[in-house]
């Protein structure tokens, strides 16, 4: 486990040198909540005010982009350049560098979820008991650790010029039907209830608006969980023989 | 798990340290590897020798645990690849492949090291490899050259038994080389087994105690660089004659290869006696008869040649020649 963490320390320290993380995971949401989030009055979204709702999309857009096509495109990389085969070599134990990666994946994703939070609070003016910052924080985070199982599932299937679109179009998929782009509603709205991007962010609302969360918002969270991750399995799997 | 075999324990046990039965790679009908059996011993620097597409790095990725073989058994120190592996006991650097980007060459090693069970110290690790002036570089931009001498660094950041390398110098220029194998021989001094692959017939001559020809996946020869050179072709005669007799010079015993030029004959043989005999038995009285030694070249060349001969034989059922000395019309 120790070799893991070192490796996975690696990984933190590498992504916060990288430019493009801090400015389309931390810096877009920011920019982007700062200009809309005030601009849009007296219209409900979920329930909740528009700053609030768009507090949660951004937190989201952050955590998920960065989760998704950020880990799919880097292992993908790194099993075309060689650096998957040669960590092969060392003593490393095998399926350490998944793990060390989806770790990182975790750690860094903080950030992007936390400052986008604390504008809500303090720019957007949104407000709850501490225990719910918390939760709706942790739903985006689980949230995210769903899309790393995805991009890991990616990353081992497709070679690195297929990924950018893949994963690009996943993302897509599932922010803009899933709602963090803007609320849908009539068909598309119907069909978006299904992704695990609704889910978590009608979880935020509910807490904010202190309605009941239902149950199938976590059934459904955890089953798109469970598939992304069988998903990973199967692609990680496959390739054990060459890389 | 093999734990407290230490270097010295193994050389008095004389237990192999890696070991191929019978290994066999198939990609459908392609037999890159067929039926590889051979076995190291600890402290030994062997050489994997055979032109591209031989199957060396097939049978190095194996040994690695990169590849699995269809079949036959891998052994390492006993245990299976995988475990040798991770228990430390191998540092291997292969051709190519990449390295992680974004971090400085001390931060890799040191990461490196880190995993290791037995590490060494990272500023030492730098030294051995030479890469100590660069250290605090970004890894993705270093040169080839010194990316190869990063990816030998993390072959060598713990204590390991059984130094792996495929075609280390493929890269190197001539200066780099030597220096190269310089260090390599300080790295062997102290004991460590180390097998390396190469098509570089010197680079096998010089540096390596034993060599293991390998071609089309198959083992030719096995031996110290004066057994191979010993073997088959390993003597040329030359001589100059006024009226030649191809068909009478091809079919002469022993045989491997004939060069003729005017009127002066090269023949390489495998028993230069016999061939010399039956020339001068046929009442030829050549002049400047010179007999001499080849070197590993020839004899590899050789090896390989008669190889392809009787595979070829085996296979169209016709005599091509020169015919060796499995000629039909022999004296």
């Amino acid at each position: 486990m120790n070799s893991t963490l070192a490796l996975a320390r690696a990984e933190i320290r590498r992504l916060g040198r990288n430019k493009r993380y801090s400015i389309f995971s931390v810096g877009l949401p920011v920019v982007l909540y700062l200009v809309v989030a005030r601009s849009v009055q007296h219209y409900d979204v979920y329930g909740v005010a528009y700053a609030a709702y768009y507090m949660i999309a951004m937190a989201s857009v952050g955590a998920f982009s960065s989760a998704l096509t950020g880990n799919a495109q880097r292992i993908s990389q790194e099993r075309k350049d060689g650096w998957v085969r040669q960590l092969r070599l060392t003593a490393l134990p095998a399926n350490a560098y998944v793990v060390a990666k989806i770790i990182a994946s975790m750690v860094i994703t903080v950030p992007s979820i936390v400052i986008v939070l604390l504008l809500g609070r303090f720019y957007g003016g949104v407000h709850m008991e501490l225990w719910k910052w918390f939760a709706v924080g942790g739903a985006i985070w689980i949230g995210s650790l769903t899309f790393t199982a995805l991009a890991v599932a990616i990353g081992y299937r497709f070679m690195p010029d297929s990924v950018q679109p893949i994963a690009m179009f996943a993302y897509f998929v599932m922010s803009i039907l899933g709602g963090l782009w803007f609320a849908l509603s009539g068909v598309l709205g119907k069909i978006g209830r299904v992704l695990p991007t609704y889910q978590i962010t009608r979880i935020g609302t509910d807490l904010i608006s202190s309605r009941p969360v239902p149950v199938t918002a976590y059934i459904t969270i955890l089953a798109w969980f469970a598939a992304f991750v069988v998903l990973a399995v199967l692609a990680v799997r496959r390739t054990a023989e060459t890389v | 798990m093999i734990q407290g075999l230490t270097r010295e324990t193994g050389a008095a046990s004389g237990a192999p340290v890696v070991s191929f039965e019978k290994v066999r790679k198939h990609y459908g009908h392609v037999k890159a590897v067929d039926g590889l059996t051979m076995e190291l011993r600890p402290g030994e620097t062997v050489a994997f020798l055979g032109p591209n597409g031989a199957g060396k790095s097939t049978s190095l990725d194996m040994l690695l645990n990169l590849r699995k073989p269809t079949g036959g058994r891998i052994r390492m120190f006993g245990s299976d690849p995988y475990h040798a592996i991770k228990n430390g006991r191998v540092g291997a650097m292969l051709q190519s492949g990449g390295l992680m980007p974004e971090v400085t060459v001390r931060e890799l090693v040191t990461l490196v090291t880190s995993f290791h069970p037995r590490p060494l110290p990272v500023e030492q690790t730098l030294k051995r490899a030479g890469i100590a002036e660069f250290a605090g570089q970004r890894v993705d931009k270093l040169s080839g050259g010194q990316t190869q001498r990063v990816r030998f660094a993390l072959a060598i950041v713990g204590d390991c038994d059984l130094i792996v390398l495929d075609e280390p110098t493929a890269a190197m220029d001539v200066e780099t080389r030597q220096s190269f194998w310089a260090n390599m021989k300080a790295e062997v001094a102290e004991g460590r087994t180390l097998l390396f692959a190469t098509h570089y017939l010197e680079e096998a001559d010089q540096a390596a105690d034993r060599i293991i020809v390998i071609n089309r996946g198959r083992l030719l020869a096995d031996g110290t660089p004066s057994q191979i050179k010993a073997r088959a072709g390993a003597k040329r005669i030359s001589f100059r004659l006024d009226r030649i007799d191809e068909p009478f010079l091809l079919g002469l015993p022993a045989l491997v290869n004939v060069e003729i030029r005017h009127d002066l004959v090269q023949l390489q043989s495998s028993d230069s006696d016999r061939t010399l005999y039956a020339l001068l038995d046929a009442g030829y009285r050549p002049r400047e008869i010179e007999v001499s030694s080849l070197g590993l070249e020839q004899a590899f060349i050789a090896i390989t040649a008669e190889d392809d001969h009787s595979r070829t034989r085996d296979t169209s059922g016709s005599t091509l020649q020169p015919a060796g000395g499995y000629a039909s019309n022999s004296r």
